[in-house]
């Protein structure tokens, strides 16, 4: 008996990342084709172009040498991001309440820093050709400083991803925090009960204004326009992801489709109380509030230019203050 | 005080960036040193393209080296060749046709146009907006299908032959009233582009006192064009050039010489040229578009100076049997770039690309010039 429910659990686990994944690769290419192309007025590619046929297409070609001091761990890192990914989303099904310390909040957080962390380890490994340095045509050409420390393009990408890490993504943090003063309680179950019991966290004033600072904190751990400073075309062009080819490539693209729906997925067990299993309906409600995370941040992306640590800086502030309200609300 | 003096003996990291940067599009190496992600002190080189048109052209009959000169540029094709014919007309005491003058007026114009259109796109693309940088090129579209109806290509139209124009280029009826009717379409279009980019207040955060060149410092590194009229300095080669004599036109200026004065410049720049299309359209000649009535003889050196989108372009050759000899060719660009070393001292690394290319370079066109350091 014992036996057959932790078989039928696993076996709901997978299928439900199975499912998710799958309809995860979709996102990307929802998000170009239906809104950023539709804005722009251009016909913009096919649906599943960005999100499935580009993966395969990488996954399929030459890789090449990467430059890097330490390539090993380098490449590795799509990968850990893409695991980090997947344990959050095991972390949120109603399998994994069984075990605590795995479904609790601090978890969530705890993988979602990981994710961050391997930002900063890109950009810090990375020393794409992009920046080499020309010291003799620079010398032929009589450049004024000819023995400066070089530092990589990537390099900028890292202190930025540090940046974004010490308070970047507070309000994303901020708002995972607020749906807690309502449930009394950090483990996902219980936050899941009181919200089946009382109703979504999100139809509360606490929880509205929260669920402002999470849409924000979500744009910004994503690294989309206008927060994607880590990787602003006009300086560090791809930051920590310029050296990935082949499979590397293949596996950002997939862990970023991923991780949208995730981050969906979070929203919906923190401020609707709805877990992701393919064993409810309820997996449509996940399934909608990933999707209508989509359609949001792809308007917002469409329609700002990338910030700078000027615009950055009070963004941040004024959303922080805004997470730091919710939760005063939510204790009141 | 000059707030933006290099300060090169606490130079801390340098980071380079090209030959190639997505940013630029155009071969070229910058090296920034910076200081917590500030411009403390910019290097730019250019020469990684050089081509070598001018030698190129040595020798060759002055019909082919004009038609060769537009190949300097893909953007301002037009403005070279329509120069270079200018040079051997002005030596050779050519006198052009009226309505050629006209023909060459609107080409000149609709070059200008499309021009500054690259110039709003490529700037909202660097500051990754893409929805404005699109909107653009689609107004931008409807300049090149008019350059392409009168010179038969979208770049490279050969218009200006010595004398006048080539008679393909001549304008009919119909294309006049196409030309009316796209002109309405563009002013409805450029405005509405132009109230939205200016009533967004997050754009006018990022290009607000970003990359500041100032007027002293511009005319000092003489700096031309739109470049410098977006200092507050109202210098416009067209006041002078005879072919404008017919046009009533006001030469804009804006005050601060950031990104923010280099953009709406331009944009209003544009309002300009509309009229300027619009007055050569209702007041076209009729006659020839070209003068055949000439005689080749030996020419001495000659220059020529117009006003073309990005500023003051310069060519000057002489002519011996009716080949050229000692051409020279100096392109806006030249002056330009060299300044934006210096505007983009204090902003920030992701504003540096933005700063640079503020003064609408263009690398390859001023790659064919090569200097020669003697020690």
């Amino acid at each position: 008996m014992f036996g057959n429910t932790i078989i039928d659990s696993v076996v709901a686990v997978i299928l439900t990342v199975l499912v998710c994944f799958v309809i995860s690769t979709l996102l990307p290419g929802i998000e170009r084709k239906y809104i950023h192309a539709r804005i722009q007025q251009r016909i913009g590619p096919i649906v599943i172009a960005p999100g499935i046929m580009a993966p395969i297409k990488f996954m399929f070609k030459e890789n090449v040498k990467v430059s890097s001091p330490v390539p090993g761990l380098y490449k590795a890192l799509p990968i850990i991001c893409f695991i980090v990914v997947l344990c959050v989303l095991v972390a949120l099904t109603p399998e994994a309440y069984k075990i605590p310390a795995l479904s609790s909040l601090v978890a969530v957080v705890g993988f979602l820093k990981v994710e961050e962390i391997c930002y900063v380890l890109m950009g810090a490994l990375s020393k794409s050709v992009m920046s080499v340095r020309m010291p003799f045509p620079d010398k032929i050409k009589g450049a004024a400083h000819n023995n400066s420390n070089l530092s990589f393009i990537e390099d900028i990408s890292s202190r930025r991803s540090l940046r974004m890490i010490t308070y970047g993504s507070f309000p994303l943090y901020l708002a995972l925090f607020a749906p807690i003063t309502a449930a009394r309680s950090i483990f996902l179950q219980d936050i899941v009960a009181y919200q089946q019991m009382n109703g979504p966290f999100l139809f509360t004033v606490s929880g509205g204004i929260a669920a402002i600072v999470f849409f924000i904190g979500y744009m910004i751990i994503l690294n989309e326009y206008p927060f994607s400073i880590i990787k602003a075309k006009s300086d560090v062009i791809e930051g920590p992801y310029m050296e990935y080819a082949a499979k590397y490539r293949s596996i950002v693209y997939l862990t970023r489709g991923f991780f949208m729906f995730v981050l969906g997925c979070v929203f919906s067990v923190l401020f609707i109380g709805v877990p992701p299993t393919i064993m409810s309906l309820g997996f449509l409600v996940n399934v909608l509030v990933a999707l209508i995370f989509v359609f949001l941040m792809g308007i917002f992306s469409a329609f700002a230019p990338v910030f700078t640590n000027r615009q950055l800086l009070p963004t941040i502030l004024g959303t922080t203050l805004l997470g730091i309200l919710a939760i005063v609300l939510g204790l009141l | 005080m000059d707030k933006k003096v290099p300060r090169s003996n606490i130079i801390e990291t340098e980071i380079p960036m090209g030959t190639v940067h997505p940013a630029a599009l155009e071969p070229y190496r910058v090296r920034f040193f910076v200081e917590d992600e500030i411009v403390q002190e910019a290097e730019i080189t250019i020469g990684v393209n050089h081509r070598g048109i001018e030698r190129i052209m040595e020798g060759l009959p002055v019909e082919k080296a004009n038609a060769l000169t537009e190949k300097i540029c893909g953007i301002c094709s037009n403005s070279h060749i329509w120069n270079s014919c200018r040079t051997a007309e002005m030596g050779l005491g050519i006198e052009i046709t009226e309505r050629a003058k006209y023909i060459r007026v609107i080409m000149g114009e609709l070059e200008r146009l499309h021009s500054h259109f690259l110039y709003l796109a490529h700037g909202c693309e660097v500051l990754s907006h893409e929805t404005f940088s699109m909107r653009v090129f689609y107004l931008r579209e409807i300049v090149m299908e008019l350059l392409a109806m009168i010179g038969g290509n979208r770049v490279q139209y050969g218009c200006s032959v010595l004398g006048g124009v080539r008679p393909r280029c001549d304008l009919d009826e119909a294309k006049l009233l196409r030309l009316k009717n796209d002109m309405d379409a563009l002013e409805e279009g450029l405005t509405g582009f132009v109230e939205r980019f200016l009533g967004d207040s997050i754009v006018m955060s990022r290009i607000t006192g970003i990359g500041v060149l100032p007027q002293k410092q511009a005319i000092e590194l003489a700096v031309t064009g739109p470049t410098l009229r977006a200092t507050g300095v109202a210098r416009d080669l067209r006041t002078t050039m005879f072919e404008y004599d017919d046009f009533d036109y006001n030469v804009i200026t804006q005050p601060d010489g950031d990104v923010k004065s280099n953009l709406v410049m331009r944009a209003l720049e544009s309002f300009e040229s509309i009229k300027i299309i619009r007055q050569a359209i209702a007041n076209i000649p009729e006659g020839k578009v070209v003068n055949r009535d000439w005689e080749m003889v030996d020419m001495d050196m000659t220059e020529s100076y117009i006003e073309v989108p990005r500023g003051t372009l310069y060519h000057s050759y002489a002519l011996e049997s009716g080949r050229v000899r000692h051409c020279i060719i100096r392109t806006p660009s030249m002056a330009n770039i060299g300044a934006m070393q210096y505007a983009c001292i204090g902003d920030q690394i992701t504003d540096a690309q933005l700063c640079i290319v503020q003064c609408d370079p263009c690398f390859t066109c001023t790659d064919r010039a090569i200097e020669i350091i003697r020690r």
